[in-house]
Parts: structure tokens; C-alpha cells; sequence
């Protein structure tokens, strides 16, 4: 469901699932809570193979953005159109740093 | 032969009736069973409307269909309830967007739900984590009607296949 690798100054978790639904979020919030709460670093969430999100989805990530330090990043990575549109119909996109999807290439920290 | 060719499959040239892709399905008020049914209407109308259009479709139907399987565990005195509601889903194109009807046998939907809605307060210092579900719901749906019958309820609505 997730893949946490720790790149020092920050944790970048991808969602490998392709689904952030009802079925799912309880347990995708309680995992994304874990690895951000456990590292105290900013967390870079690529979600490019996410192809679809409901408001489940969305109030889990929203929880975790709740629980984890203020002055910590949450930023999300790689919005596939349908991801997008719940955060932009729900203006959560003012609420997290959206980022386009890494590029491959060396890396531009 | 797709299903829509099937549908056709009878009709000869001359008077045609032009066929639209539709879908029906009934299923248990459970998430994985939501989750199945969604992935089922995006395999039906992949191909027949945009990815744009399939997007909206499918978040207004886990909407609709993950309130009522919040909501499936009790019955309105609050007992709880030795069969899971079932659901039945029904979509057919139309010149100007996807008809949809579902019903359920679950609790009713409370009045307010439909009234036209802000989205909660966005706090920054408490952030809402939930009452999404009924916004989207009225923003990406037209002519949105609700009632119940008996013991089941009615919701039938359009998604149009341009954004409103």
C-alpha cells in the first residue's frame, strides 16, 4: 500500500496501491500516520499511481496532515487528474504543497 | 462483440435505433462490494465517454454508494440489522450525460443532505476530515432528486459530460 524510504532531510513515501477508497482508508491512514509520526521529517507522497480517490481517501489524508507536527511538510506528488479533482472541487489544494511528478534525472533538492 | 455491439447486434440498416451503452447491477451496502461494482462501471464505459467524464462518474457513485454502506450496519431504531442493505445501480447514456438511478433498502437519507451545501469550514488550524461526500456529490451532478418509497430509497441524478 505504501513505500516509505527514508532520503535523510525528508521521507518519501509512494502510495503503491492504485485505489484510495472507503475500503481501504482506515488502514492507509493508520499506515501513512505510522511513517509520518514515527520519522519526525517531512513527508514527499508520490501519488502518481493513484487512479482514483474518494472523500475517504481525502479525510485520511487530511487526518494525517492533522496529526503530524505543524512546522512538518506534508507534500503530495504526481496528482492523477482524478486525485486532483477531489482536492481542487474540496479547495484542500490550498491547504498542501501540490508538486508536478519527479522527473527522472538527477535529483534538483 | 462488446456489450453496446450486442445490443445492436439485431438492427439493420433502415430505421436504426441507436443503442446506448447502459449498466445495472445490484450488490451488498459493503466497501470491497462498491469498490467491485465502480470497477465494473469504469470497464463498461471505458472507450464509450471520456476519461473526464468516467473520472466524475465514479467519484459521485462511491458518494452515493459508500453513504449507504456507512450507514448499513443499523436500521433507524438503531438495531442492527442481520442483512446488509442491497443497492442497485443503474446508468445509461444519454445524449448530454450519464442517467443514473440507485436505490437501496438502508435508512433514509436525511433531509438536509440534499439541500445545496457549502463545503465545511476550511480551517487550517482544524481542518475538516470529513461531510465531503454531499458536496461533490451536488457539485458534479445535474437534476440531483431524491425520495423514499416503503423502505427503499430513490436517488437519480446526471453527470453531464462536460464539467458543470
Amino acid at each position: 500500500m505504501l513505500d516509505a524510504v527514508d532520503h535523510g532531510g525528508e521521507m518519501r513515501v509512494r502510495v503503491t496501491g492504485s485505489r484510495i477508497d472507503a475500503a481501504i482508508a482506515t488502514r492507509f491512514k493508520d499506515k501513512l500516520r505510522e511513517i509520518a509520526l514515527r520519522n519526525r521529517k517531512p513527508v514527499v507522497m508520490d501519488m502518481s499511481a493513484v487512479d482514483f480517490m474518494d472523500s475517504s481517501g481525502l479525510g485520511a489524508v487530511i487526518a494525517v496532515r492533522k496529526a503530524m507536527p505543524e512546522n512538518l511538510p506534508l507534500i503530495l506528488q504526481g496528482l492523477t487528474p482524478n486525485v486532483e479533482r477531489v482536492f481542487r472541487l474540496t479547495r484542500m489544494d490550498s491547504v498542501f504543497e501540490i508538486r508536478p511528478a519527479a522527473t527522472e534525472g538527477p535529483e534538483t533538492t | 462483440m462488446t456489450p453496446t455491439q450486442r445490443q445492436n447486434a439485431e438492427v439493420k440498416g433502415g430505421g436504426r435505433v441507436r443503442t446506448q451503452p447502459m449498466f445495472h447491477q445490484v450488490l451488498s451496502a459493503r466497501p470491497d462490494s462498491v469498490r467491485g461494482a465502480l470497477m465494473d462501471v469504469r470497464r463498461r464505459f471505458a472507450g464509450e465517454v471520456s476519461d473526464d467524464t468516467l473520472g466524475r462518474l465514479e467519484l459521485v457513485l462511491a458518494e452515493v454508494m459508500n453513504n449507504v454502506a456507512e450507514h448499513a450496519a443499523t436500521d433507524a431504531g438503531g438495531t442492527v440489522r442481520r442483512t446488509l442493505p442491497q443497492i442497485h445501480l443503474c446508468i445509461v447514456r444519454h445524449e448530454s450525460g450519464l442517467a443514473c438511478a440507485i436505490t437501496d433498502n438502508g435508512i433514509s437519507v436525511p433531509a438536509d443532505c440534499l439541500l445545496p451545501r457549502d463545503l465545511p469550514r476550511n480551517d487550517v488550524a482544524d481542518l475538516p476530515e470529513g461531510g465531503f461526500g454531499w458536496y461533490l456529490i451536488q457539485d458534479l451532478t445535474q437534476a440531483l432528486c431524491y425520495y423514499r418509497e416503503q423502505q427503499r430509497n430513490f436517488l437519480a441524478f446526471s453527470v453531464p459530460f462536460a464539467e458543470v
